[in-house]
């Protein structure tokens, strides 16, 4: 029996890859590419064939922010490492603060609710293996004291006075007086026991963005709070949160069905972000071509689509009559439903393309460790 | 004039661990992955299953797991021809269960198709990780390149 | 001394503040009584007031006065 031999043509995969997308509605949102969707073809789960497809083409590269397209990859998935990379991947952050001191106008529970969402950054090896975790204890438990390898400890302490040198009609605050605003960098780092050793002078812990406002003080005013940070998940937090943002979008198609040119062409290209539509000549050769559509057009300009990528798809071209009139639509617009460009910027801890490849890894562990729950599942022969 | 400091003695900070036997530490240590949340597999089984169907239709109850595991499971799992259906659901999100319902075609059982699912799984995150680290690879070579010329 | 045997202010021992004791009637009568700590909502100045004294600055006549906050460490949650 001829059973799963028919293979699509690439034209015909293509088309089923692509969402369509209309003024106001989409098609063709879910993917097909299961076994028994189309008769006789064949689309059980074959690594080879995955790996075959699979591509990831980057587009930036930089400790803190990476952008990549993961292409050949099913939307359930794609999310999947999206969440993990949100809510799952442990990071470093103020769990209890340990208010000595604060006579400023800022309620403690808020400046340590504030405090708690400051992020820090320090050498990366200490923060991904020398830190634990820090078991907290149960409810009615007591709480266990931290030791050097699950605990940080961290000291803010302030005090706002009058600048002796400010001018006698000084009116700005932070002239007039020292320490008028409380920043981030003025938590300081107190390591104990083995953390020497890891997190010292650059490699020290401090907060990732030094300027971040945590409050604002009169002469007189104090601020003493010693603070604890372990380490947390984002499902627990989202102080805990190793990233800023980690998003995806569909890659973006425009197609030109008929040409669009002079000054159609020029205010179609005004549709879209820079860069997306450039302008060409029509040249000689294609004026000539019968049934081209751009007889009689030499040297006109035409629109092309130059970097489909960078469009919003905001689509303001098909409000547009010339562009979109029943039955003589120009363009066609959609998004590829399999490529996904990420976007994944940490915010300190992690370099952002090593906390995706973390996220393959938290993934997989988690198939093993319930696979191995199936196993004895079985075992017991429920 | 601010209020003085603290006259309680200052608050100790966390007992270090330098001190410890190496043995002590390592139980430590070990307690200390055990509440990583991201470490599962020390402790109970995670997967029950649900009372009725049989064999081949099974419905599993995960614990601790929602739409992150859930739907890439399901994606998997119907990608298998032997599953006529696959599907998942949180019944209430307030309770950190997630249930996926396998109906197979005979003499395949929902526990093989599982157990199918969960190896595939694991084979498509190792093609991803290799994917990337090559690329990744290749693009941090061709800026560093770039920089110095 | 750890953190963690902390107790929340309102359960502590010992040094409750003086100013509400009924079962000192008599002596508070009489201007006794032990002496608050006060701070001038105006000038500053530190002062102890008992009970039954003006509530007023001795210094400049200002009628607001505040307590000093705790001295004790106040444990909060980060989130």
């Amino acid at each position: 029996m001829a059973r799963n031999t028919i293979i699509p043509s690439q034209v015909v995969i293509e088309q089923r890859k692509r969402v369509g997308i209309q003024l106001e509605t989409v098609t063709n949102v879910s993917g097909t590419d299961f076994p028994g969707n189309y008769p006789d073809e064949d689309h059980a789960w074959d690594v080879i064939k995955f790996a075959e497809n699979f591509k990831v083409e980057f587009h930036t590269l930089a400790p803190w922010d990476a952008s990549f397209s993961l292409i050949g990859l099913d939307a359930s998935v794609a999310n999947a490492f999206r969440r993990i990379l949100i809510a799952e991947i442990p990071s470093l952050a103020i769990e209890w603060c340990f208010v000595n001191n604060n006579t400023s106008i800022i309620q403690d529970e808020v400046l340590a609710a504030r405090l708690g969402l400051v992020p820090f950054t320090g050498n990366r090896v200490g923060l991904l293996d020398f830190l634990k975790w820090y078991k907290k204890p149960a409810e009615g438990e007591e709480k266990v004291e931290g030791t050097d390898y699950n605990t940080v400890v961290l000291d803010l302490q302030i005090e706002c006075t009058h600048n002796k040198d400010a001018a006698r009609n000084e009116r700005d605050p932070l002239k007039k007086y020292n320490n008028a605003h409380v920043y981030a960098r003025d938590i300081k780092f107190i390591p104990f026991g083995r953390q020497a050793e890891h997190f010292s002078g650059e490699n020290a812990i401090r907060p990732t963005n030094p300027d971040i406002l945590l409050a604002k003080l009169r002469p007189g005013q104090v601020i003493d709070i010693q603070m604890h940070a372990i380490k947390g998940v984002g499902s627990d937090h989202a102080k805990f949160s190793p990233v800023a943002t980690a998003s995806y979008r569909l890659l973006p198609t425009i197609d030109i069905l008929r040409p669009i040119l002079g000054q159609d062409a020029v205010k179609f290209k005004k549709c879209f972000p820079a860069g997306v539509i450039g302008l060409e000549t029509v040249t000689k050769k294609e004026a000539a071509q019968k049934g081209s559509g751009y007889e009689g057009h030499e040297g006109e300009k035409k629109a092309v689509v130059f970097d489909a990528m960078k469009d919003t798809v905001s689509r303001e071209c098909l409000r547009h009559e010339e562009f979109n009139k029943k039955g003589e639509e120009k363009v066609k617009l959609g998004r590829v439903r399999d490529h996904f460009i990420f976007s994944v910027e940490s915010v300190g801890q992690w370099n952002s393309d090593e906390m995706f490849l973390e996220s393959i890894r938290h993934l997989r562990t988690k198939c093993e460790s319930l696979k191995a729950d199936l196993a004895d599942l079985k075992m017991k022969g429920t | 004039m601010a209020p003085n400091k603290s006259t309680e003695e200052p608050v100790a900070a966390p007992a270090s661990s330098q001190e410890d036997e190496t043995m002590e530490e390592d139980v430590a240590l070990q307690e200390a992955d055990a509440a990583n949340p991201a470490i599962y597999n020390l402790g109970d089984s995670r997967i029950q299953l649900l009372p009725g169907g049989d064999e081949f239709n099974t419905s599993f109850e995960f614990q601790k797991e929602d739409h992150t595991l859930g739907n890439a499971l399901r994606y998997i799992i119907m990608k298998n021809p032997e599953v006529d259906f696959c599907g998942y659901s949180i019944p209430h999100p307030s309770e950190a269960l997630m249930n996926i319902r396998i109906q197979t075609f005979p003499p395949y059982t929902a526990q093989e198709a599982l157990n199918k699912g969960f190896e595939d799984l694991i084979a498509l995150c190792d093609v991803v990780a290799d994917t990337f680290t090559t690329e990744r690879n290749a693009f941090a070579a061709n800026q560093e390149s770039q920089m110095q010329t | 001394m750890s953190r963690e045997t902390y107790e929340a202010p309102n359960t502590g021992s010992g040094s409750r503040a003086p100013a509400l004791g009924r079962g000192n009637a008599e002596s508070a009568l009489g201007g006794e009584g032990p002496a608050t700590q006060y701070k001038c909502g105006d000038c500053n100045a530190q002062m102890k007031l008992k009970r039954g004294d003006p509530i007023r600055c001795l210094d400049c006549g200002h009628r607001v006065l505040y307590k000093e906050r705790t001295k004790r460490m106040v444990q909060f949650e980060a989130r």
